[in-house]
């Protein structure tokens, strides 16, 4: 079947469906049962203690993991063991990493057309003159010809967002991507998130920036030893949570 | 208010787990790697069997002449009937007590590294490091310490290659430290003539080095001086060490951190103090992985000796496959037993440089 | 304000640092200078006393002796000074196929220790530490003496399909003698190597034009090889084949690589083969998987990857290691000396010092040839470090 044949199989405005997934690091069971449905332009913010499988969930979605049992379908395309559909997969999804993975060796105007000259196959000029639209949209287009070494942690990640988006994806996942910033650079990648969620892109975001999470998410999902134990408005999972372990993380990260 | 109860863990999907998965994926996880894994079995299978007959299975372990090698497998009776002198060389018979006092006191002194605190370590396992060769060059030679003499010329063997390989890091050691401070240095000259003198002795080939050594040096003395063999050898070793030595610390210098020193100065400490007491310590440690490494190619050289005419182990299994009792072809046994012993001695080495390496890794991370 | 403490308005003339640092450095010259003075009035002497000629007149002379191989026509009518060139010309002809060679062999094991196949990973393992422990000159002797002195005599050569030969003398295989027409074939060679030049530039043109790719890989090698063969084709193949054959007890004709030069490179190739394994290694692992995972997020190919990811980020780390290994190869290469290759060490550092005794000069002249050899391969490995650095593709 091909890729173009799925597409047009599921017609709802769920842009990604989680069914029953299940995936083991060796014997080790990391995510169990997951179920999830992802509406077009739908801001989810994933939170949960560490080794909770945050980042494994989020990673399986763009098939940076594979997973053993259960379905994923992303945009209409099905996950499937198959070069294609993983590449029309990654094409549709953005990903921005914790410690930012820009390429050293390339300028930032590099590291942004990498993407659309070699994947899009779009011509330099064009190429280049999207990428310095989302540069101006991060904020930095006086950057464009130094190297990501001679960036600060912030205005690396904000490259590493412009990156994503020079690809024009539908869906932007984010792992941390604030945790290992310095607070006064927290803002400034966090500024630019939300000016993409008011944008309407579909976003997922692993994060423990509450106040970011309280201000864009429409659904916050709360994770625990490889299961979503919770997911609900932002208001009803800070002030009403329904499980001890909820009250207990939440408890733990207020304390702050 | 629910409680969390975690759902079970389940387990995996058999075909991800288990010794026969891990046979796939190991071995089989694709065609090419299927073709590879038998090609490389095939070749195994070829190759191992006869190695292991001839090695083993057949070969000749007992006697004492070459008549003793009646089956066609490997004569070791060849390198047991030799194994004196790839040791020894040909040290007198009724002296070889001093190599073997050499010998343990060597392992005495590494054993003692390894047991004693750091306090001891510091305060006896490194000043009898370093004076170890001196005291065996006492012990082997014998007339200044009241024992028979015995000429360098019947020093051989691959107790030659060890004794020469440690006497002359040991010495190359500070001078090595030496010419790396004087590149560091901001006075111009010094500058220039260490950078000469390290460039020159890593940028010749090591053999050349000996050439100079056996025929340009005795014309640089005054006439009628004479300078052992073994002592020339050992300075062009020295030299040739200290060049890529030097190159070492000054890695190990730029990897101290600059802060060190300015935490020095805050001291108060003059520039030797300093250099001596806070930055050289830090600046070895930091070295070893790569001053073991440059020590195992050292050593590899020493058998380069051989082209001088000095009778360390490999010219000695030269001299044991021409000799007229034993021309039956048994260069394979010999070059083996030579290439076994070097490779026990370097590949320890460069296990002892990665694990050292493992731990400062992981040490700079804290 | 006045109970600031005394400072001494003028330090001693030894404390002051200019000072100092011009007192070191004038006792270092002083220290150089006697030195060299009693080395070079010892040398004269020495000189002198056993009637040692000098200077580089000697270069002139007849050189009375044979070489056992040499790529430009040489007898021993010739001069020293042909000697010389015979011997460089060896060791330039050894150190390119051992540079070759070990590139090879080091690129392949160290890629090898990456894949998925546990028995790859174990082989290469198995090589690097096994050939990078034993003394290189044990294993020229154990190519030289133990494995190529065991092969058949000329009579009962090893062949392959009677055209190439091997036994104990060497390995034979056709020459090729150009006959009318061949320099057709020279000039698509030439042809195919220029087009392969304007074809990059043109399809990094297009791409950048229109976004086009092009698989300029793929058609550099059909030219590379389709080219020089049409040519053949078309002229009728302008080659005779040179075939060796069996003379008396020797073959005559083809191409011959004596044992020495054939043992030498080996020993060389899997010697040095196994440190370059270790520095694509180390290479390899210097890029981290993050940046495999950043570049497949945005949808690049696997081989893609490779290409514009890794290899450029490997190759910052490998380069310099590669430039000092290639350094040590050339210097090994005078180990030739021990089983008798005529490399320029053996020649000139042995026969023909042998026979003059100039010492002083003809060491000074081998130096300086490493010297500059070394510096040449410094020069081109600084470029190619320069040219992977910091160019996009
Ligand atoms: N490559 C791997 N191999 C084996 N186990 C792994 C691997 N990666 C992650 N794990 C394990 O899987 C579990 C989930 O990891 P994951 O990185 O998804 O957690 P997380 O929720 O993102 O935690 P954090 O907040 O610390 O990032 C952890 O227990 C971790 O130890
Ligand atoms: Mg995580």
């Amino acid at each position: 079947m091909s890729v173009e044949q799925e597409k047009t199989n599921e017609n709802n405005d769920d842009i990604i469906v989680i069914k029953d997934l299940n995936k083991w690091y060796g014997e080790f069971h990391v995510l169990k049962d997951i179920n999830l449905r992802v509406k077009k332009g739908e801001k989810i913010v994933i939170c949960g203690p560490s080794g909770s499988g945050k980042s494994t969930m989020t990673r399986c979605i763009n098939r940076l993991e594979e997973f053993q049992r259960g379905s994923l379908t992303v945009n209409g395309v099905e996950m499937i063991e198959d070069v294609k559909n993983i590449e029309a997969i990654r094409r549709e999804v953005g990903m921005v990493f914790q410690h930012f993975n820009l390429f050293p060796h390339l300028t930032i105007l590099e590291n942004l057309t990498l993407g659309p000259i070699w994947v899009q196959k779009k011509p330099k000029k064009e190429a280049e003159a999207t990428a310095m639209k989302y540069l101006e949209r991060v904020k930095i287009p006086d950057q464009a010809n130094k190297f990501p070494g001679q960036l600060s942690g912030g205005q690396q990640q904000r490259v590493a967002i412009a990156r994503s988006l020079c690809m024009n994806p539908e869906i932007m996942l984010f792992d941390e991507p604030t945790s290992a910033l310095d607070p006064e650079m927290i803002k400034e990648v966090l500024d630019v998130m939300i000016e993409l969620a008011n944008e309407g892109m579909t976003m997922l975001c692993v994060t423990h920036e509450m106040g970011f999470a309280k201000k864009v998410a429409d659904r916050v999902i709360f994770m625990d030893a490889g299961e979503i134990v919770e997911q609900n408005t932002p208001e009803e999972i800070f002030n009403n949570p329904q499980t001890d372990r909820l009250q207990l993380f939440l408890s733990q990260i207020l304390d702050h | 208010m629910k409680e969390f109860k975690p759902l079970p863990d389940q387990p995996a999907p058999n075909d991800t787990v288990g010794p026969i998965h891990w046979v796939k994926d190991n071995f089989f996880s694709s065609a090419m790697n299927t073709i590879a894994t038998l090609l490389i079995l095939a070749l195994l299978a070829t190759v191992v069997p006869p190695l292991v007959d001839w090695l083993l299975i057949s070969a000749n372990w007992s006697g004492t002449t070459q008549d003793a090698c009646t089956k066609d497998g490997a004569c070791w009776v060849f390198v047991i009937a030799w194994s004196k002198q790839f040791f020894y060389g040909s040290y007198p018979t009724e002296e070889l007590w001093r190599i073997n006092l050499c010998v343990l006191m060597l392992i005495g002194v590494i054993a003692s590294s390894q047991l004693l605190n750091k306090d001891w370590r510091n305060k006896f396992s490194i000043p009898a490091f370093l004076l170890l060769p001196f005291v065996c060059i006492l012990i082997l030679d014998g007339s200044w310490i009241g024992l028979e003499y015995v000429s360098t010329d019947y020093w051989g063997g691959f107790a030659l290659n060890v004794l020469l390989a440690a006497a002359s890091i040991i010495v190359a050691f500070p001078l090595s430290f030496v010419w790396a401070l004087g590149r560091r240095s901001e006075m111009p000259f010094i500058k220039s003539v260490s950078i000469l003198l390290i460039e020159f002795f890593r940028g010749v080939p090591v053999l050349a080095l000996f050439f100079m050594g056996s025929v340009m040096l005795p014309l640089f003395f005054p006439e009628g001086t004479n300078v052992d063999k073994l002592v020339r050898v050992w300075i062009v070793l020295t030299l040739f060490m200290a060049g890529y030595m030097a190159e070492v610390f000054r890695g190990g210098f730029q990897a101290v951190p600059t802060g060190q020193y300015e935490a020095a100065d805050s001291l108060g400490l003059s520039y030797w103090q300093k250099t001596l007491l806070i930055i050289l310590p830090q600046v070895i440690k930091v070295s070893m992985p790569n001053i073991l490494a440059t020590f195992v190619m050292l050593f590899k050289n020493t058998t380069f000796l051989l082209i001088i005419g000095i009778f360390e182990v490999l010219s000695t299994t030269q001299t044991a496959l021409t000799n007229s009792n034993w021309l039956g072809g048994h260069s394979t046994e010999g070059y083996l037993f030579v290439a076994i012993v070097f490779w026990i001695c370097c590949y320890s080495m460069s296990r002892i440089s990665a694990s050292i390496e493992r731990k400062l890794d992981t040490s700079h991370k804290n | 304000m006045s109970e600031k403490p005394q400072v001494k308005s003028s330090p001693s003339f030894f404390n002051n640092p200019r000072n100092r640092s011009i007192i070191y450095q004038l006792l270092l010259l002083f220290g150089l200078g006697y030195f060299f003075y009693s080395i070079i009035s010892n040398t004269l002497a020495n000189m002198e006393a056993r009637g040692i000629q000098s200077g580089y007149d000697f270069l002139f002379n007849t050189a009375g002796f044979d070489i056992l191989m040499s790529l430009i026509p040489y007898d021993a009518t010739n001069t020293y000074g042909r000697t010389f060139i015979v011997g460089l010309l060896n060791t330039v002809l050894v150190s390119i196929i051992g540079i070759i060679l070990s590139t090879i062999v080091g690129f392949i094991m160290g890629v090898a220790h990456f894949s998925h196949n546990l028995l790859i990973r174990k082989l290469a393992t198995a090589y690097v530490e096994t050939f990078r422990n034993i003394p290189l000159l044990l294993q020229i002797f154990f190519w030289y003496f133990a494995v190529l002195a065991a092969l058949p005599s000329a009579r009962q050569s090893m062949s392959l399909g009677e055209v190439i030969f091997l036994n104990v003398r060497g390995l034979y295989f056709p020459g090729l003698t150009p006959e009318g027409g061949a320099s057709v074939v020279y000039a698509a060679i030439a042809a195919a190597i220029i087009g392969i030049f304007v074809l990059k530039r043109w399809a990094k043109k297009r791409q950048d034009d229109t976004g086009q790719q092009f698989p300029v890989l793929w058609v550099s090698l059909g030219m590379l090889f389709g080219l020089p063969l049409l040519a053949l084709i078309v002229m009728g193949f302008p080659f005779a084949w040179d075939i060796p054959y069996l003379k008396g007890f020797n073959f005559r004709g083809g191409v011959t690589v004596i044992p020495e030069l054939m043992a030498l490179a080996l020993a060389l190739t899997v010697y040095t083969g196994a440190f370059i394994a270790e520095a694509v290694r180390a290479g390899i692992q210097a890029v981290p998987h993050g940046q495999t995972e950043a570049a497949r997020s945005i949808g690049l190919k696997e081989g893609k990857i490779m290409k514009l990811i890794i290899v450029p980020q490997a190759m910052r780390v490998i380069v310099p290691l590669l430039n000092s290994e290639y350094q040590s190869l050339v210097k090994n290469s005078t180990l030739a000396t021990a089983i008798g290759y005529p490399d320029l060490f053996t020649v000139f550092v042995g026969t023909t010092l042998n026979q003059t005794g100039q010492a002083i000069e003809i060491v000074f002249m081998t130096m300086a040839v490493y010297f500059v050899v070394n510096m040449t391969i410094s020069f081109l490995m600084n470029r190619l470090n320069s040219s992977v650095a910091l160019t996009e593709r």
